[in-house]
């Protein structure tokens, strides 16, 4: 379940890009779950033809997937095949992040344009350069679209519409099979269980078949994007209207978050690392995560392979600043990063935990908002807490941090207030039943706490934004030539204002991308 | 053989065999109890419950022990408004004292400081210390006056952990740990960014949400709102 500010924040970004009616539908799926085109229209109480073309919209822009699942009938009516909608949170909050995907696009491979509309097909890729460029050669464009692929920058669309069975005929085998041969550990939901019916085979997502590249001479009209021709599916009984029978020759490709994500999350981790140990320490973890790639599957790897100490320093030397480090100083480093060693006889071998936890990024934003906001007190008492994993009582912890107890006592209480801490009572048995307070720091609540809370300021900030765009909309309406004195005082404050929103909430993003990941 | 009641005051009138002279029954009685109570001590209405004496007898005898130095008060950290008795020959156990950084029933804030400043300043300097490292130059120091031990010095540099000023580390053996053994637990000045520095991970908490105490009443039409807020009109240097 989404958050309710990560809730108003997307539907806000929907709203932004895609309108309000967009925005409604969305909001409604993120709000109720899954829902069939019928419970769409209900709930937002907007017109069949509004509700379909919105959810057209959202799902060529990536926002929203749709899937089939049998029915059982009603009184004996035979089961039906419904299908289903379900709003994709994490391409949602993607929208913001656009710019910042281009530019690692852009800074990697030159400029592209698939980013900006949801889904094309190789040949409208190919036709849009020619509108744009100017220029219809084919192969340039082949060229420059086939490294985006190998980059792994683009992947082909998941399945429009899968067919999920019903799990009961999953069940009834596994059952007689015993419960320990069944494979999968937690029964996954049938949001899980869509998506991974819809993605592309592995094997398939980055490869671009040889047929997939269209004649020069094509008969198929130059349709705009969102319109395609319609055709009758024989097997499955869908949402004709919505989902557009995809031409079952035409592939289709988006922009992979997945692997921009990453090179994000790479490079923050070096930079988070320089700063909390020191340069150094950046340019060894810059060069095992070069040699480790990316990992082959979509489960995020938790730890690197074993690399060599041979093999780290041939990097190192390669990075700016890493050609004077010796194998001293790459120990002294590896050391900091925390990493495992394996030493078997002449061989030194070394793993990192790739995960951002490894190098405690969520308690540092975690503990720099207790500090910012409880004062420094409350901040070492919070350390405490999330270091111990357990719960302490009261006197213990005000020993512990040369907090006075009744300070202790105050601060231990507004951080329960604020769901940051759980709090429980015990009492003592024995000649002497005293009532003593445990407190502990439960990781998992707070992570969604804070990560709520940093929805809400993105969502602070964006809305302030515009109320200052709008309040000043008189001086920045003006032309150039009346911006004199007073106004032109005006113009510039607002200027600053804007940058400072805008740089401001471009961190905060980063930030929860980052977090989000935990 | 059945005892009969004796009335307080022939108690007074009565001299039984004391250990301490002049002193009469209700203070010996009394001074019995604070000397079983040891290093706990005892406040006034458990006196008066357990001895059974009047009130007025209690007051008075507890004064008049006080004024022969036999009894002495003192703070408990757990009810300052408890007057809390204890025999002279007894120092207040932790549960009441609150501990060695508990002076008078307040936290001795400046001890701590001064205490917190020699070490970083001693760890500045070594790049890496150990705990005994620190607690020899504490000693060398002559920063405090008592006989500072190990332990206490331990919650100092915990404390200074968690302030993140220093960080804990075991040590390689290598480069700045050569002289100190292989996975010993030693300790060094936290780098540059003390605490969460730098636009990325200090950005909530440098933008006015991240800081706000009421974040949790903030509503986009609401009373208190984005548009409302004084922080971000503060923060952004806006008053028109």
């Amino acid at each position: 379940m989404v958050s309710p500010h990560g809730i108003q924040f997307a539907a806000h970004l929907i709203s932004s890009f895609y309108g309000e009616l967009c925005s409604k539908v969305c909001e409604c799926l993120l709000r109720r779950g899954t829902l069939t085109l019928a419970q769409i229209i209900q709930s937002t109480e907007l017109s069949r033809e509004n509700v379909i073309n919105c959810l057209r919209v959202l799902i060529h822009q990536n926002c929203v997937q749709a899937f089939a699942v049998q029915r059982e009938g009603a009184f004996g009516e035979a089961p039906r095949i419904v299908t289903q909608y379900m709003a994709l949170f994490n391409n949602i909050i993607h929208k913001l992040r656009a710019p910042k995907f281009m530019q690692i696009v852009s800074e990697e491979l030159g400029k592209d344009g698939l980013m900006q509309h949801g889904r094309l097909s190789l040949k409208r890729i190919i036709d849009r350069n020619e509108q744009t460029a100017g220029s219809s050669d084919i192969h340039v464009v082949r060229e420059s679209f086939i490294r985006l692929l190998n980059a792994r920058f683009i992947e082909r669309c998941p399945a429009p519409e899968p067919f999920l069975a019903p799990p009961a005929e999953d069940e009834a085998p596994a059952k007689r099979r015993g419960a320990k041969s069944a494979k999968i550990a937690e029964p996954k939901t049938t949001e899980q269980r869509a998506l991974a019916a819809a993605a592309p085979m592995e094997s398939m997502r980055f490869l671009m078949e040889m047929d997939d590249l269209p004649e020069k001479n094509d008969d198929e009209s130059s349709d705009s994007v969102t319109h395609r021709k319609k055709r009758k599916q024989d097997v499955l009984k869908s949402d004709e209207d919505v989902l557009d029978a995809n031409d079952k020759k035409e592939v289709l490709w988006r922009v992979n978050f997945e692997e921009l994500v990453r090179r994000l999350r790479t490079k923050a981790c070096i930079s988070y690392v320089k700063t909390k140990i020191n340069d150094e320490a950046g340019i060894v973890l810059s060069a095992i995560l070069d040699l480790s790639g990316r990992p082959e599957s979509r489960q995020k790897a938790e730890k690197t392979a074993y690399l060599s100490i041979n093999a780290i320093y041939d990097e190192v030397i390669k990075k700016e600043g890493g050609l004077g480090m010796d194998f001293e100083r790459i120990r002294v480093s590896l050391n900091q990063l925390g990493c495992e060693t394996l030493s078997t006889g002449l061989d030194e071998s070394y793993s990192i935990g790739t995960h951002l936890s490894s190098f405690s990024y969520f308690n540092a934003v975690v503990e720099s908002v207790v500090l910012r906001r409880y004062g420094r007190e409350a901040y070492r008492v919070f350390r405490l807490l999330s270091k111990a994993g357990r719960f302490l009582e009261t006197d213990k912890i005000s020993d512990s941090t040369f907090v006075e107890k009744k300070d202790a006592i105050k601060i231990l209480y507004k951080l329960w207030k604020d769901d940051y801490l759980h709090m429980e009572k015990v009492v003592s048995s024995g000649a002497r039943q005293s009532l003593f307070l445990v407190w502990r720091v439960n990781k998992q609540t707070l992570w969604e706490q804070v990560l709520d809370e940093m929805y809400h300021a993105a969502l602070n900030l964006r809305l302030r934004i515009a109320h200052e765009q709008d309040r000043g909309k008189e001086v920045l309406q003006l032309p150039r030539e009346k911006l004199v004195g007073e106004l032109e005082k005006k113009y510039k404050l607002l200027g600053k204002v804007r940058v400072i929103l805008e740089s401001s909430l471009m961190n905060l993003d980063e930030a929860i991308m980052l977090f989000h990941d935990f | 053989m059945s005892r009969s009641l004796v009335s307080p005051s022939s108690l007074k009138r009565k001299r039984p065999e004391t250990q301490l002279p002049g002193l009469v029954d209700a203070e010996h009685a009394i001074l019995n109890l604070i000397k079983s109570k040891r290093d706990l001590g005892i406040w006034t209405r458990e006196i008066k419950l357990e001895t059974k004496l009047a009130d007025n007898v209690v007051t008075k005898s507890v004064k008049s022990l006080l004024a022969k130095g036999l009894i002495k008060e003192v703070v408990n950290i757990q009810n300052k408004a408890k007057k809390t008795y204890m025999a002279v020959e007894f120092e207040p156990s932790k549960e009441i004292s609150g501990g060695e950084w508990y002076n008078n029933g307040e936290l001795d804030k400046q001890l701590i400081d001064a205490l917190k400043l020699v070490c970083f300043r001693y760890m500045r300097m070594q790049k890496v210390a150990t705990l005994e490292g620190v607690h020899n130059e504490i000693k060398k120091n002559g920063v405090v006056t008592f006989d500072i031990s190990s332990q206490q010095i331990g919650e100092i540099l915990n404390s200074m952990v968690l302030d993140n000023d220093i960080i804990e580390v075991k040590s390689t053996g290598l480069g700045d740990y050569y002289s100190i053994p292989i996975g010993k637990t030693c300790y060094r000045v936290a780098g540059g960014a003390g605490v969460a520095k730098g636009p990325r991970m200090g950005a909530f908490a440098t933008i006015p949400c991240g800081a706000c105490p009421r974040i949790s009443l903030c509503t986009s039409d609401g009373v208190i709102s984005q548009s409302t807020c004084v922080y971000y009109t503060k923060w952004l240097g806006i008053d028109f």
